[in-house]
């Protein structure tokens, strides 16, 4: 939790509950300030690009969203868990770790930290967050620790990398992004509903639940103007128990990784919301 | 203050671990929970063991008292006091022992003290009679060295004891002479290896003594075997053997000797072959001259040095010669039949070219344009044929133009070269005697040698040196000619020759041009020339280019000279379609600019589009410009509006109605009489032959061809077939369709005509399938219009900083100095932390000391109040109440 490095200024103050709220309206500031820059920028750019392309044929007015509503996803119950393994530690994980589990007497089946870089790869790679209009990822481990997860963070595409951020992440409370103090991961305090936007509705996704939707059709109910919440296990077996959902759906007949059924999440609102 | 510090920590250092240690040991039965403190863990990480997960805080605390006790309490006690009583008794510090212990050791020490007193007295009574340890005496062990000096020692030895004596160095001899005293054994083995060494040292030279005898013996038995007969006999036969040649040296010898694979001439530069060719070439004209000298002595016009011995030459053979006689008889033939000869060749030129001309168009020069070979064009082809010179009216313009020329490559004697040109329009014209004996003046002496061709010719200065070189020479002679002109003159071989041959360059050019405007057109001699016009212009490209900028320049002041005038035809002549050719060839056609093509497209387009069509003679000239601009476009596919415009105008006339084209653009370049169907065609037409271009060129303007059917269908042909070639060449251009759908539809009205010839008509119908196949395929790609897609920007993403093998607590700093700093800092507060928690217990310490003290004193002192105070109350009462004074004490 230390300063980075040479860098002089006002020192936080550590009132830690506020400076969540203060963040997050931070946050949301700086996702409305971009965007006329951004506008700006593609003004400047767009005389080069005439020259580029034909002259004089209008160009199609760029959507650049500012009121319009964002996804929220939050992943339950990742297996995300640091041990001493021999001197060193190490994000448990049930292919490296599975003799020492089993001498700690836990199932080395339920150590898959996999899961949740495999989900966390298909929200942040998906067109949904390239266009902007996801807001945050959380991440909450089987311990009870919540990480929050900014949008444009560039997850380690192997594994071993995601476990490094990982470890890093659950010792150091907070991973910032390389050549700037922003922070991309972080961990805080629980519970996970204080992060949620108002006007949202919070749907958990279950294999177990008796209400089978069609994700494209259940979408197209939502009113346009409310966020949404989804809530996915991303643990290997069970099913998530979360007090705060509203809706409980399954999206199909058969299990389906995190990972796909995030997929097919995100196919849906981006049908619905006309992102290519 | 500073000591009890001192003391402390270096207390503090030691002692915590072995005091807790044993603190525990003796507390390990009673775990008193209030005595323990511990902290709750939120998360359990497994695997880990965690050290001081609970504290014993109580008894911690009374840890850290009774330290104090025995530390800051002793000093503070000893503060107030001056002096200071020190137990120094043996054992007393250390607590383990008890007193029978102490006792023990305090009287071992006491033994130790008397032994050590002892042997000093022992020592000082014996004074080194048994004593080895001290080196004492010098003089002992100097007289003990020198008992021991053996007397069959080595020499060496001796010497050098000797020499350390006489230079006096007492100590080192002791020290060697103790050695040896000490080591008796030691001196006996270096005896002993030394008289080994000795033993082997004289064996070794016995040996060799011996072997030195054997040899001189064997020498001695040598010589005198070989002064002895028998040796020779022995050693003779076997060199008669050696002498006999081996197969196998025959043949070592036999290859050694073979030739071997010779290097060859290096490849020789283009100057060194130029050099060749003109050294041959002055050979071959040497040879030459000597021949000729030899029939015709009588010619002394010759200005060359060769001259006078090749005169004197044939007058020494004269003497006793059979030919001479002979010699002289061809000489005077031959210059007799000279003249007659040049004579009857003009005529039968003159004859034959006409001949000819009626010859080439009769089998139509297809086998002339495979002799040719060098072109390969379409045009090409028409440019085979012979033709006429249709420009009859025009020997003024003649005059002009080589006028012109003549500024071009030098305007040193114009007046001269006016008459000259003068001249050559009448040879042009007439073709008489009259000039052959003008050039007979000239230069007599080149005249006599016309019928052989001279090896080494000068480059000609002007046209009229040209002219008289190639009078009268047959095509593949002035070809000869030239080139033996470019072969002694080559510009690599000195620098004047540029100079020469552009001068030659220049005159060549004119030739070719008035060449073109002849009335009998000489095709073959003008395909022959192209080739060295094409490899000179190689070789001076920058002058050929010039040349040909000017000769632009004034041809197309010649046009718009001539478009002024609506009653003459504007159309360019032959020469000038003969010099476009010929640059269009010359030059690459490909390059996007170029300092004469460009200029040549340009005018070429002038042409198409400021010309008006008249007649059928001016569509067949445009249509060949047309194809001449398709050869030079078809590299480059560069679009050309105007050829396209002028075969779309060219169409219109054959179709039947001209009222549906008047909307189009073509119309304007059409004068108003042309509008009639000067190419439609009326009666049925029974075969179809290729055009003859020049046929066509020589053709009067009002001849009747030009309105026969054979003429339009012929005429049809080559417009519909060039149409195809640009139709191919701008298959590409995505407005093809635009382009070429005008033609179409009046493609397709022809094609309807009644008359027309089937050849024809399956001729204009594969074109028109073949547009129509085009403008589908462009008309299927296209694509609406639409709105420019903005690309959509995806959030900037930003990579996490994070360490490969993170662990806690390390600083991942890169700056290793940085980081060391910092650590000490940290070290550095942590310690100033704990020295001042440290100081602040003392301090309370200390203070509770004082407390107790005070209290204590306090405590005395109320008592001793009290006392006194009670003693002064009983005193009181005891007075007041009357027994003071009386009473029984003093009674007592």
């Amino acid at each position: 939790m230390t300063r980075a490095y040479g860098v002089k200024g006002r020192k936080r103050k550590p009132a830690e509950p506020k400076y969540d709220r203060d963040e997050d309206q931070q946050f949301n500031q700086e996702e409305e300030q971009p965007q006329p820059k951004r506008q700006a920028q593609e003004q400047q750019e767009q005389p080069t690009e005439n020259n580029e392309e034909l002259a004089g044929i209008p160009i199609a007015p760029s959507e650049l969203n500012t009121d319009k509503p964002n996804v929220i996803f939050i992943l339950e119950r990742a297996s995300l868990e640091v041990a001493k393994v021999g001197k060193t530690y190490q994000l448990l994980n049930s292919d490296e770790h599975g003799h020492f589990l089993r001498k700690n007497n836990k199932n080395p089946g339920d150590y898959r930290p996999d899961i949740t870089h495999q989900a966390l790869l298909s929200i942040l790679d998906s067109p949904l967050n390239k266009a902007g209009r996801l807001r945050a990822v959380y991440i909450k481990t089987e311990k009870g620790v919540l990480i929050e997860v900014k949008p444009h963070v560039r997850i380690p595409r192997t594994f071993k990398r995601f476990a490094g951020v990982m470890l890093e992440l659950l010792q150091k409370l907070s991973i910032s992004a390389a050549g700037k103090r922003e922070k991309l991961l972080r961990t805080i305090k629980n519970p996970v509903t204080q992060y949620l936007p108002l006007n949202c509705r919070k749907i958990g996704l279950s294999y177990s639940s008796d209400k089978l939707v069609t994700m494209s059709d259940y979408v197209s109910t939502v009113p346009n103007n409310t966020d949404l919440v989804f809530v996915v296990g991303a643990m290997a077996h069970g099913k998530i128990e979360t007090d705060y959902t509203e809706d409980y759906i399954a999206i199909s007949g058969y299990p389906l990784s995190a990972a796909y059924c995030i997929a097919r999440i995100c196919n849906a609102i981006e049908d619905k919301w006309k992102i290519l | 203050m500073g000591k009890t510090k001192k003391n402390k920590k270096s207390n503090k250092k030691s002692s915590p671990d072995a005091v807790a240690m044993k603190v525990k040991a003796s507390f390990k039965g009673a775990d008193n929970p209030f005595e323990s403190i511990w902290s709750r863990r939120k998360f359990d990480v497994l695997g880990q063991k965690r050290k001081g997960d609970s504290r014993r805080i109580g008894l911690a605390r009374s840890l850290a008292i009774d330290k104090r006790e025995k530390t800051l309490l002793k000093e503070y006690e000893q503060s107030t006091k001056s002096s200071v009583f020190e137990d120094k008794r043996i054992g007393e510090g250390d607590e383990a022992l008890d007193e029978f212990g102490k006792a023990i050791l305090r009287t071992q020490r006491e033994r130790q003290m008397n032994m050590r007193i002892s042997k000093k007295s022992k020592y000082h009574l014996s004074d080194g009679e048994d004593d080895f340890d001290e080196p004492s005496a010098l003089g002992l062990g100097r007289d003990d060295f020198e008992d021991e000096m053996l007397p069959d020692d080595d020499v060496d030895e001796g010497y050098e004891t000797k020499r350390k004596s006489a230079l006096g160095v007492p100590m080192e001899i002791s020290v060697a002479e103790g050695e040896v005293n000490k080591r008796k054994s030691h001196a006996e083995v270096m005896k002993e290896i030394i008289a080994k060494s000795k033993f082997f040292k004289a064996e070794k030279a016995k040996d060799k003594e011996e072997k030195e005898e054997l040899m001189e013996e064997l020498d001695k038995k040598f010589t005198s075997l070989s002064q002895s007969q028998a040796l020779v006999s022995l050693t003779k036969p076997n060199n008669s053997v050696q002498e006999k040649p081996d197969e196998y040296d025959m043949d070592v010898i036999q290859m050694g000797l073979e030739i071997r694979a010779r290097p060859s001439n290096r490849i020789k530069t283009p100057e060194e072959i130029a050099q060749e060719e003109r050294e041959h070439l002055e050979k071959m004209e040497e040879e030459r001259q000597k021949r000729m000298l030899a029939s015709e002595d009588s010619s002394d016009e010759e200005d060359e040095d060769s001259e006078k011995p090749s005169k004197q030459n044939p007058r020494c053979l004269s003497g006793d010669d059979l030919g001479d006689s002979f010699s002289l008889n061809e000489e005077t033939m031959a210059k007799k039949g000279w003249i007659d000869e040049i004579l009857e060749r003009k005529d039968e030129e003159d004859s034959d070219s006409e001949e000819s001309g009626g010859e080439y168009s009769d089998d139509l020069g297809s086998s002339e344009g495979a002799d040719e070979g060098s072109d390969e064009d379409l045009d090409d082809h028409e440019k085979d044929l012979s033709l006429k010179d249709w420009e009859q009216s025009d020997d003024d313009n003649i005059g002009i133009d080589l006028e012109e020329e003549d500024d071009e490559e030098e305007g040193k004697e114009r007046t001269s070269e006016k008459v000259d040109g003068k001249n050559v329009v009448d040879a042009g014209t007439k073709r008489g005697t009259d000039s052959l004996h003008a050039k007979k003046i000239d230069d007599g002496g080149k005249q006599s040698k016309e019928l052989e061709i001279p090896y080494i010719i000068e480059a000609p200065k002007n046209i009229e040196e040209l002219y008289s070189l190639l009078d009268n020479r047959s095509t593949s002679d002035t070809i000869l000619v030239i080139n033996r002109i470019r072969k002694s003159n080559p510009i690599a071989l000195a620098g004047e020759n540029r100079k020469k041959m552009q001068v030659f360059y220049g005159v060549l050019l004119q030739y070719f041009a008035v060449l073109a405007n002849k009335k009998p057109l000489n095709v073959g001699l003008l395909n022959m020339l192209g080739k060295p016009l094409i490899e000179m212009s190689m070789e001076i490209p920058y002058f050929a280019a010039i040349c040909a900028r000017r000769r632009i320049e004034s041809i197309r002041k010649q046009f718009v000279e001539s478009i002024k005038n609506p009653e003459s035809s504007s159309w360019p002549s032959t020469k000038t379609l003969f010099l476009l050719r010929l640059w269009s060839t010359i030059f690459p056609c490909s390059d996007f600019r170029h300092p004469v093509m460009t200029p040549v497209i340009l005018l070429m387009c002038e042409y198409l589009m400021r010309c008006p069509i008249v007649s059928g003679r001016d569509i067949a000239i445009g249509s060949f410009l047309c194809s001449m601009l398709l050869s030079v476009f078809r590299q480059s596919r560069k679009f050309c509006p105007e050829a396209i415009m002028f075969l779309e105008a060219a169409l219109i006339p054959a179709a039947e109605s001209n009222i549906s084209h008047a909307d189009s653009q073509a119309y304007q370049l059409m004068e108003l009489k042309a509008l009639k169907p000067v190419l439609c065609i009326r009666d049925t037409v029974n075969e179809i032959g290729p055009l003859n271009f020049f046929q066509i060129m020589d053709m009067p303007e009002d001849s009747s061809i030009y309105s026969s059917d054979n003429f339009r269908a012929s005429l049809l042909v080559a417009v519909v077939e060039t149409l195809q070639g640009y139709i191919e060449v701008y298959e590409g251009l995505s407005s093809f369709p635009e382009i070429f759908a005008p033609i179409l539809r009046i493609l397709f009205e022809i094609e309807e005509q009644k008359n027309m010839p089937n050849a024809l008509r399956d001729k204009i119908k594969d074109v028109t399938e073949l547009i129509k196949a085009n403008i589908d395929k462009h008309h299927s790609l296209r694509r609406p219009l639409q709105m420019r897609k903005q690309k959509p920007v995806p959030i900037k993403l930003l990579n996490p900083k994070f360490e490969e093998n993170y662990v806690k607590g390390r600083d991942y700093d890169p700056d290793r100095e940085r980081a060391e700093m910092r650590k000490l800092k940290r070290q550095l507060k942590r310690e100033a932390k704990g020295a001042a928690r440290e100081l602040r217990k003392d301090n309370y310490f200390l203070l509770e000391v004082k407390d107790k003290e005070r209290s204590l004193l306090e405590k005395e002192r109320t008592e001793k109040y009290g006392r006194a105070k009670a003693f002064l109350q009983e005193q009181e009462h005891a007075f007041k109440s009357g027994q003071l004074g009386k009473g029984r004490k003093r009674r007592r």
